[in-house]
């Protein structure tokens, strides 16, 4: 029952997007509406239904795999188009098509005037399909699959605009970055191939353990898998395509880019967890990059002007979180983070979305002041974003990112020190939002007021946000501590009981809980000293650490190394091949075929003398010649 | 009374070279043409000789072959003669040379 509801989940995005995309020509609005958003609404209550289904089941029963048909049978190996339903793919799905669905249903009206309304709408159907396909494959081989669609759907939805270069700038360096990470995948499939055998997930988790704790092979694989994660979510250094993908419409920023499919990576880490328990170098090694990227993705989000690019470097900022709890065992809690980043950075990104689309396309920061009296419903679905960003206690992503940082500080030396730099993170955090949340929404209006005024959205865009910032606000109560553990017990079938899985402990939790509370409000403190109370003080430190800041406006120079390091040496490469060794390699040998042929025929053509009286001489002169031959031979034989 | 192998193939011989000579020194290619059947004929006296020596009939079968060959060979070349000439009103082998390599 529950296997038939996960199928239609799955196959409901994939049909409307195909009947979008086969419409003759652009359908009515209305029919574009009903397929586009329909499907994913419809999909959202299958799984909820899906969900409720798992919930009536006893815990150890709650993991059903569905096999459609066997895909390929090369002698031992069988890879089935299946999908595997437990407890994680049933988490995945509802943040999935719940809030897929909302971000949908905003699209209708925040497209509204763009000509390729169709387009849009099949694309966003192909990555919710695709998307899904990653968390309910069943096997590595379903997993590439849909990894590679949300790439290509995520190339699609970031180019949508494609008259802009920079957009087909952007969506060309998110795929090319993406695909680094697919390399990487498909290695670390092949290797546990060879290894267990299979591709199945619960075979090759099963053969896990024959692998040998801490291998080089088990290292290999958990940091080849790790290097696929990491593009997808965007961590250092395969992150520098994040903050050019916010080229793409917002509501796209919303659902691929802080939602969804940024998150692609942790869920690999949570599903692959088998590897990762039994290499513990593996996991310290994903757990510190995640820090390294939560601390310097903060300190560039605190530079940036541009609304949507703060929302990007906090994304991954926020994922960084989620990966640095996943490496350090705590899958639960990464999870958790991972809900209730969902709920809290869609808000976010659709509350800008009021805003730009208010303000006809305007994203720079310096120019918005003061719009919470026009802006209500974006006033809230950010304020409640950032609330719940920031970690105010209450709110969503306290109860998260309390539950990493209390995990973490369980963790060992490795998890003390990313303990640290969670804190300073969260601190960061605080500021970077509450300085957006002041400059756009407070102050004085630029320029002495708005011409023409910036126009409220209609009920299209403002229920999601409505929505969306309600669930920032309650959706932590899943989770809280010392009361009850909701996402934790969830995922118990899943995650198990190896000794490396981290929970918090109960002085860690209390140390947290304050910790974390004091760090979020001095964070929001001095976001006001700085910002709210006097927007003119701003202007007058503009001048402390110009340089450094310079540096961290520029994302750490790493778009500039990239360059040097990799495209610089790569164009020289090119260059000396094409200029040197193409003409005089390949090229060489065929010109020198042909000069060859040319110069053969033109010697042989010289014969060629057109004179019929000629040809009849060398003709008798090779019969008598043959005549001599055959008379030396006769005569010399008798 | 039987004529001895020599003699047609002395026969057989100046015909051949009477049309080598022909083929090679005359321009108009109606005489070529009626050289080149010349060599022919010398073929098929050779064959018809054989055939008188060994009492087999399969060359004289050959020789008419070689016969009816030649026939359709002829019109073929007097048909392309008769073409060359209506678009050259001369004919000169030796200016037929337009296929030069």
């Amino acid at each position: 029952m529950a296997t038939t509801l996960s199928w239609m989940v799955l196959v409901l995005p994939l049909v409307s997007g195909l009947v979008l995309t086969g419409w003759p020509s652009e359908p009515p609005r209305a029919i574009t509406r009903v397929l586009g958003i329909g499907s994913i609404l419809v999909a959202f209550a299958l799984s909820v239904w899906v969900f409720a289904d798992l919930l009536g089941s006893p815990p150890e029963e709650r993991s059903l795999t569905s096999r459609a048909f066997e895909w390929i049978a090369i002698g031992d190996v069988t890879v089935d188009l299946s999908i595997l339903v437990d407890p994680l793919s049933v988490m995945m799905m509802l943040v999935i098509t719940g809030v897929g669905f909302l971000i949908h249903l905003y699209s209708a009206e925040y497209m509204g005037g763009d000509r390729d309304y169709r387009r849009f709408f099949a694309g966003m159907n192909l990555f919710v399909f695709s998307m899904l396909l990653l968390v309910m494959a069943g096997n590595f081989l379903f997993l590439i699959v849909g990894w590679a669609f949300v790439g290509l759907a995520s190339y699609l939805l970031i180019g949508f605009w494609y008259e802009r270069p920079t957009a087909v700038a952007a969506a060309k360096k998110a795929f090319i970055v993406n695909v680094i990470g697919d390399v990487g995948l498909v290695l670390g499939a092949v290797l546990i191939l060879r290894e267990t055998g299979t591709l199945d997930y619960a075979g090759a988790f099963a053969g896990a353990g024959s692998i040998g704790a801490d291998s080089g092979t088990l290292l290999a694989i958990c940091l080849l898998l790790f290097m696929g994660a990491a593009a997808k979510s965007a961590q250092v250094p395969l992150h520098t395509w994040l903050p050019d993908a916010m080229e793409g419409p917002t509501p796209v920023s919303a659902l691929i880019h802080a939602a969804t499919m940024v998150t692609a990576g942790v869920y690999l880490v949570v599903r692959c967890h088998v590897f990762f328990d039994l290499s513990w170098l593996a996991g310290d090694i994903v757990a510190v990059v995640g820090a390294i990227t939560l601390l310097m993705a903060a300190t560039v989000a605190l530079q940036q002007v541009d609304i949507k690019r703060v929302l990007a470097w906090s994304t991954i900022s926020q994922v960084g979180y989620m990966i640095m709890a996943v490496g350090l065992g705590a899958y639960a809690s990464g999870m958790f983070m991972l809900m209730a980043h969902a709920f809290f950075k869609a808000a976010l990104f659709l509350a800008a979305g009021i805003v730009i689309h208010a303000l006809h396309g305007e994203q720079n920061l310096d120019r918005m002041a003061g719009l919470r009296k026009h802006l209500r419903v974006a006033y809230f679905g950010m304020g409640a974003g950032c609330l719940a960003i920031a970690g105010v206690p209450g709110f969503a992503g306290f109860f998260a990112k309390d539950d990493v940082l209390a995990s973490a500080l369980a963790g060992g030396n490795v998890g003390v020190a990313c303990w640290v730099i969670g804190v300073i993170g969260a601190f960061l955090t605080a500021l970077y939002m509450f300085r957006l949340l002041f400059r756009a929404f407070f102050g004085p209006e630029p320029g002495g007021g708005y011409r023409p005024v910036p126009h409220p959205s209609r009920w299209w865009m403002s229920v999601p946000v409505v929505i969306l910032g309600v669930l920032s606000i309650v959706g932590g109560l899943v989770q809280v501590p010392f009361g009850w553990a909701g996402i934790t017990d969830w995922l118990q079938p899943v995650t198990g009981n190896a000794p490396s899985v981290l929970a918090p402990t109960h002085t860690t939790e209390v140390v947290t809980v304050i910790t974390s509370s004091v760090v979020a409000l001095a964070g929001i403190a001095l976001a006001w000293w700085l910002f709210g109370a006097d927007p003119a003080r701003r202007l007058r430190l503009a001048g402390v650490a110009r340089s450094t800041r310079e540096v961290m406006r520029g994302g750490w120079r790493f778009d500039e190394v990239c360059d040097d390091v990799i495209v610089e040496p790569g164009r020289t490469v090119a260059d000396v091949m094409w200029a040197e060794v193409e003409p005089k390699g390949p090229q060489g040998i065929i010109t020198g075929t042909t000069a060859l042929l040319r110069g053969g025929a033109r010697l042989v053509g010289a014969s060629q003398s057109g004179l019929v009286r000629a040809y009849a001489f060398w003709m008798v002169l090779g019969i008598v010649a043959v005549g001599i031959v055959l008379a030396i031979v006769v005569t010399g034989a008798v | 009374m039987s004529v001895p192998i020599g003699a047609y193939l002395m026969l057989s011989l100046a015909l051949l070279i009477l049309g080598l000579i022909g083929v090679m020194r005359r321009r108009n290619p109606l005489m070529l043409l009626l050289s080149v059947e010349l060599m022919l004929n010398a073929g098929n006296v050779a064959l018809i000789g054989f055939s008188r020596l060994w009492d087999d009939p399969s060359g004289q079968v050959f020789a008419l072959v070689v016969m009816v060959v030649a026939a359709a060979e002829v019109v073929i070349g007097l048909g392309l003669v008769v073409a060359i000439f209506r678009s050259r009103t001369n004919l000169d082998v030796d200016e037929m040379s337009s296929m030069r390599g």
